[in-house]
């Protein structure tokens, strides 16, 4: 080893000087600058194709800085796995902690900020993916596979049907405007469409629809000029136990315009059944499934993001697919 | 982390100690590419745990209701087995969550599941990239790339593994298959397809995420169903591939783990030394 700055300088440097073309490509010639380079590589048995893999160029090193930095690393890395295990550590819901015999309460204001960073970040991704003029797939009748009623909760009492109108607030009229399902199959078209609904738990289903667009309705009866939201609600949805449990979700403008977002009166060629959202639901193929709020009762626009009933229980707000 | 310190330099390291040979040493892991490397390991188990999590609320393999129980989970049926079946178990709580309970952050928490798992699937990515820039600034790459004689070679070192420890109760000679690169066949089958796999896990994690806005991803693995199915086998390689790894890693010795923390190994061939040599 005549050299040892050279040899031991930088690994990168190393091998680079192994990649370059005076090692390999230009080896036959001999002459000039490059002939000391020449003369190293010539125990090299043939010129390197650049895939072909390359020996480790090694060096000489004292058996005790070895171990120096055998030593310096390993702590390092030793230090990095305790770091990386209490950071998870922390990070883990506050059930499994107790699980794995945590008695303490790990829960706190620094770790929910922390990990709503991760929806807020991932909401914002799909915000940035969503474009108004990408249709999302539509399928033939053979396709369409059966739905269930997955409300939230108990299925509401019937009853509220024959009474039912639909609320519109937040309008540029400064009005509340009321409908009901009579006026708003008259006075819009009807378009119908085979889309996806997929949920957060992972499933999804096929199923046909048909109603108006939220877009003929916003120009029917358009926002306030500064709304960017709509909060979309039903107030006859009920908890487990049958009690009034008011749904609401927030859904951007930009996607209420999506021209596949419907306000569907017919599901499966027939009007719809209490178990999917009588008489009208929001189906908004491109939001998942819980945005997707049946027998809505209010739409009320805002410039400002309104409450999610979801977002509440710790999922995203966003909910973009 | 940086030898920024040639050997050279050490104060005193030749004077006090004059008859010490040096060992040779080859690097055989970029800073990156172990840094990337051992990042992946809570990132894995924390995608793993929140994923199996997330799988509680629509389990992919289901059959129709137990008409007793209404279970309909094939997971929660193999929690049953084991509760009945493995001693101390009989009185477990609840069976059905028994492979939630210990296989996963729980049941039950399908949003606090879907939070840690986007968390670590982000850093998957990032860490990926990472590992791939070490692979180049390194040049470990090329080591890795597979070869036509790979699939013969992979079955000789597979039939290496598989012999050895009857060939070592007999007491009989079992000779490791001689090779001449960084890693044998069979490493080399491994190491490239986790990275492959990696792509995958990320492609059809985007495309059960997002299957409106990449439908024509999930299209691409037989739609969105069949990108559910993709994701969850997919972590089954992992899991597959890791118990091996460190069974072997840890069967072949220090210098092979070191060389994955500090980056050197003593393993060099002495032509490689000459040929280093100026």
């Amino acid at each position: 080893m005549s050299d040892d700055k050279k040899t031991d300088s930088l690994q990168p440097e190393e091998i680079r000087s192994t990649r370059s073309p005076l090692s390999a490509k230009r080896r036959p010639r001999t002459d000039g600058a490059v002939s000391s380079v020449a003369k190293g590589s010539l125990s090299m048995k043939k010129p390197q194709a650049f895939f072909e893999e390359r020996s480790l160029p090694a060096i000489e090193m004292t058996p005790r800085r070895l171990r120096y930095l055998s030593r310096r690393d390993v702590l390092l890395f030793g230090a990095g796995a305790v770091a990386a295990l209490a950071g998870g550590g922390f990070l883990l819901p506050q059930d499994t902690l107790s699980r794995l015999g945590v008695r303490r309460n790990m829960d706190s204001t620094e770790k929910e900020w922390f990990l709503n960073k991760a929806l807020r970040i991932d909401d914002d991704v799909a915000e940035a993916l969503y474009s108004e003029n990408r249709t999302v797939p539509t399928y033939s009748k053979s396709q369409i596979t059966p739905l269930k009623n997955n409300y939230n909760g108990a299925t509401p009492d019937p009853a509220y049907i024959s009474g039912w109108n639909l609320t519109l607030d937040g309008l540029a009229s400064g009005l509340s405007i009321s409908l009901d399902i009579r006026n708003l199959l008259t006075r819009f078209s009807v378009h119908e469409q085979i889309t996806r609904l997929v949920c957060v738990e992972g499933w999804s289903a096929i199923a046909w629809w048909a109603g108006l667009r939220f877009d003929d309705l916003l120009r029917a009866y358009p926002p306030i000029s500064q709304a960017k939201w709509a909060r979309v609600e039903s107030s006859v949805n009920l908890d487990a136990s049958g009690n009034p449990d008011p749904y609401f979700v927030s859904i951007d403008l930009a996607t209420a315009r999506h021209p596949q977002t419907l306000l569907a009166t017919h599901f499966n060629g027939q009007p719809l059944t209490v178990d999917h959202g009588a008489p009208l639901r929001l189906l908004v193929p491109v939001k998942l499934g819980l945005k997707n709020v049946k027998a809505v009762t209010k739409i009320t626009y805002s410039a400002e993001e309104p409450r999610d009933y979801w977002a509440e229980r710790g999922y995203s707000r966003y909910d973009g697919i | 982390m940086s030898h920024s310190t040639p050997p050279a330099s050490e104060p005193n390291s030749t004077s006090t100690l004059p008859e010490q040979p040096g060992v040779l040493v080859a690097k055989k892991h970029h800073l990156l590419v172990r840094w990337s490397h051992w990042l992946n390991v809570p990132i894995l188990l924390g995608l793993i745990l929140s994923g199996i999590s997330i799988y509680w609320a629509s389990p992919i393999y289901q059959h129709k209701p137990d008409s007793n129980t209404g279970n309909f989970d094939v997971a929660a049926d193999i929690g049953i087995w084991i509760c009945t079946h493995v001693p101390g178990l009989h009185h477990y709580g609840s069976p059905p969550d028994w492979i939630y309970n210990h296989m996963t952050l729980g049941p039950g928490m399908l949003a606090l599941a879907l939070r840690l798992h986007w968390l670590c699937a982000y850093s998957f990515m990032v860490n990926g990239m990472v590992y791939v820039a070490g692979l180049v600034m390194g040049g470990g790459w090329r080591p890795l790339l597979p070869r036509l004689t790979d699939l013969f070679d992979a079955l000789r070192m597979l039939q290496y593994y598989l012999g050895l420890p009857l060939a070592k109760l007999t007491r009989r000679k079992w000779l490791h298959p001689r090779f001449n690169t960084k890693y044998n066949a069979l490493q080399r089958t491994a190491y490239f397809s986790v990275p492959v796999a990696g792509c995958l896990s990320v492609a059809t994690g985007w495309a059960i995420h997002k299957p409106m806005q990449f439908h024509w991803l999930a299209a691409l693995f037989g739609g969105y169903n069949a990108a559910r199915v993709w994701h969850f086998w997919l972590m089954w390689f992992y899991i597959l591939f890791i118990v091996p790894h460190v069974i072997l890693v840890i069967a072949d010795g220090w210098d092979t783990l070191r060389s994955m923390i500090v980056g050197w190994s003593t393993r060099v061939k002495r032509s490689e030394a000459i040929a280093n040599e100026r």
